[in-house]
């Protein structure tokens, strides 16, 4: 089973430390490409802090510390993303995260979605106008906000705004996204549009997302992965193959 | 008990200290205010000059304020636009990329520039003039630029400081949207970091119009009199209103002649709560829409 479905991330031998607090400990695993892999544990085991070394966002924090290799499967080859020629705004494209708190910026929902665009360049406007509505429609948020796409951003409910920072990472055609805790600052109705949301983006994204949520990631996740005293615990197995321990 | 005493005594110490404050402020304004009040006319502005003529420019006014408060204008957007620039600039390198010793040594250099008394850059301002006077040309002499110059080194250290804390306070959620998505290190400075943390910014600069605006020891060194008329050039000299209302309060002939220094005492506070105004609307539609391109 394993052999047919392609390795999206390659995690071998990680170790993570903040100043003298060791997070991981040699972990080593494989998150399999378009599927929706949740990774639990108790608080402080280091879950945010593996979203944050798939696209390299923990570096600027002083004293953090990264030993191992991460190699993920970008424009069809095997990157060590790691390595010094690796361009990081790139990498970032192509692996998005979004927060656990929703955090668009102080402009319009339009701007704030066609903001990777802007930041990348190279596209005309229409181009952009297209990216932008079909990133809202992939993040089911296209038809609350068509006709206010020149509100401020922050005046959406907190369900729509973490749709809306969905619908920014989607707009660069990410092959892998990261998603912290999507769902622990919204409540119940909003917190189902976006558990379907993420099932319907398994078929273009690798998904990776944090979660308190046992019932949760029972629902969403078809792999989960365990950090428990910065080792992996359990591989857990829901309806398919799992992601291989050490 | 004795906990709840001192807590309570500390407590109104700090209001009777605010309320102090306040009302030496207002006490300040009002006593401006209320001599200066009468003083305020056409001939205080233009002297014995048609208004229409000086305010066109086409006579000279030599009896009244008007040159002054067009020198003090001039400087103080003269050494605002050397100053916020360069200072700004320093502020972001300071908290977005210097590290460890050379921030530290930086650090401490900027607080001791700013802890320099204002008489010594106008010292140095005027050496400095005396210096190019005798090695470059003749023609340069403590001047408009050169107080701009002074005044711009005596507000550089306000506007690092207030630029690189506004910078460094914000908190890490803000700091990583923008490289989240993909943004070069310049992107997210001028994206997200710069106009995020505008308020603190425009507080430094507010800070450095006043000084600007209020600095006499300096203008005194580099290039002030008490009659130039409107300054013609970068390098002729002008009229300033704190040096008016200084010439005016140590050798007033006649109580009227005092007042007029209480006259232009409130056309000074005028003028920097326009300026004040100016920058805040200025870090309105900044944020609004430079930084953004419009909501």
């Amino acid at each position: 089973m394993l052999a047919q479905t392609s390795i999206k991330i390659k995690v071998r031998n990680l170790f993570f430390s903040y100043a003298e607090t060791a997070v991981l400990k040699d972990l080593t695993v494989d998150i399999l490409d378009r599927s929706i892999t949740a990774v639990v544990g108790p608080s402080g085991r280091g879950k945010s802090t593996l979203l944050s070394i798939f696209n390299r966002l923990w570096e600027d924090i002083p004293g953090a510390r990264m030993k191992g290799s991460v190699h993920i499967h970008l424009d069809g080859t095997d990157r060590d993303i790691y390595h010094p020629a690796c361009s990081l705004p790139d990498l970032r494209r192509k692996v998005g995260l979004v927060f656990q708190i929703p955090n668009p910026l102080p402009m319009s929902i339009y701007k704030n979605v066609a903001f990777p665009r802007k930041l990348a360049g190279g596209s005309s406007k229409q181009q952009v106008m297209d990216a932008v509505e079909t990133a809202l429609k992939q993040a089911f948020l296209w038809e609350d906000v068509k006709d206010r796409l020149r509100e401020d951003a922050r005046s959406l409910s907190g369900g729509q705004q973490q749709r809306l920072c969905m619908a920014r990472a989607l707009v660069v055609n990410p092959e892998v996204l990261l998603l912290d805790e999507p769902t622990s600052s919204l409540d119940a109705e909003a917190t189902e549009i976006i558990e379907q949301l993420i099932l319907s983006l398994k078929e273009n994204c690798t998904i990776v997302m944090v979660s308190h949520d046992m019932a949760q990631v029972k629902r969403v996740a078809e792999r989960w992965l365990e950090l428990s005293e910065g080792k992996m615990m359990a591989n857990g197995r829901i309806s398919a193959p799992a992601c291989r321990a050490r | 008990m004795a906990k709840r005493m001192i807590e309570k005594c500390v407590t109104a110490f700090a209001w009777l200290s605010g309320l102090l404050l306040t009302a030496s402020v207002a006490g300040l304004m009002g006593y401006v205010f209320v001599k200066g009040a009468g003083s305020l006319s056409l001939s205080l502005f233009f002297g014995d000059t048609a208004p229409m003529d000086a305010l066109l420019f086409r006579r000279q006014v030599f009896d009244g304020i008007f040159p002054a408060m067009v020198g003090t204008l001039t400087l103080v957007g003269l050494s605002i636009s050397i100053a916020v620039p360069v200072g700004v600039a320093t502020g972001i390198y300071m908290a977005e990329y210097a590290t460890g010793r050379t921030k530290h040594i930086f650090g401490l250099f900027f607080d001791i520039l700013a802890g320099i008394p204002s008489i010594l850059v106008g010292f140095f301002g005027f050496s400095v003039a005396v210096f190019l006077h005798h090695q470059v040309s003749d023609r340069i002499a403590p001047c408009l630029l050169i107080s701009a110059l002074a005044l711009a080194f005596l507000v550089l250290p306000y506007l690092i400081r207030t630029t690189q804390t506004a910078l460094e306070n914000l908190p890490r959620q803000v700091r990583v949207t923008a490289p989240a998505l993909g943004a070069s290190p310049i992107q997210t400075i001028f994206y997200v970091l710069l106009p995020q943390s505008l308020s603190g910014i425009v507080s430094g600069i507010i800070l450095s119009i006043g000084r600007c605006a209020e600095d006499t020891a300096v203008i005194m060194l580099t290039g002030v009199v008490a009659t130039a008329g409107l300054p013609s050039s970068l390098l002729s000299n002008y009229e300033a209103l704190p040096f008016f209302i200084y010439t005016i309060s140590s050798q007033y002939a006649d109580h009227t002649e005092l007042m007029r220094g209480y006259g232009a005492a409130i056309v000074l506070l005028a003028i920097c709560a326009l300026l004040f105004t100016l920058a805040t609307l200025i870090r309105h539609r900044l944020s609004d829409h430079l930084l953004y391109g419009g909501r």
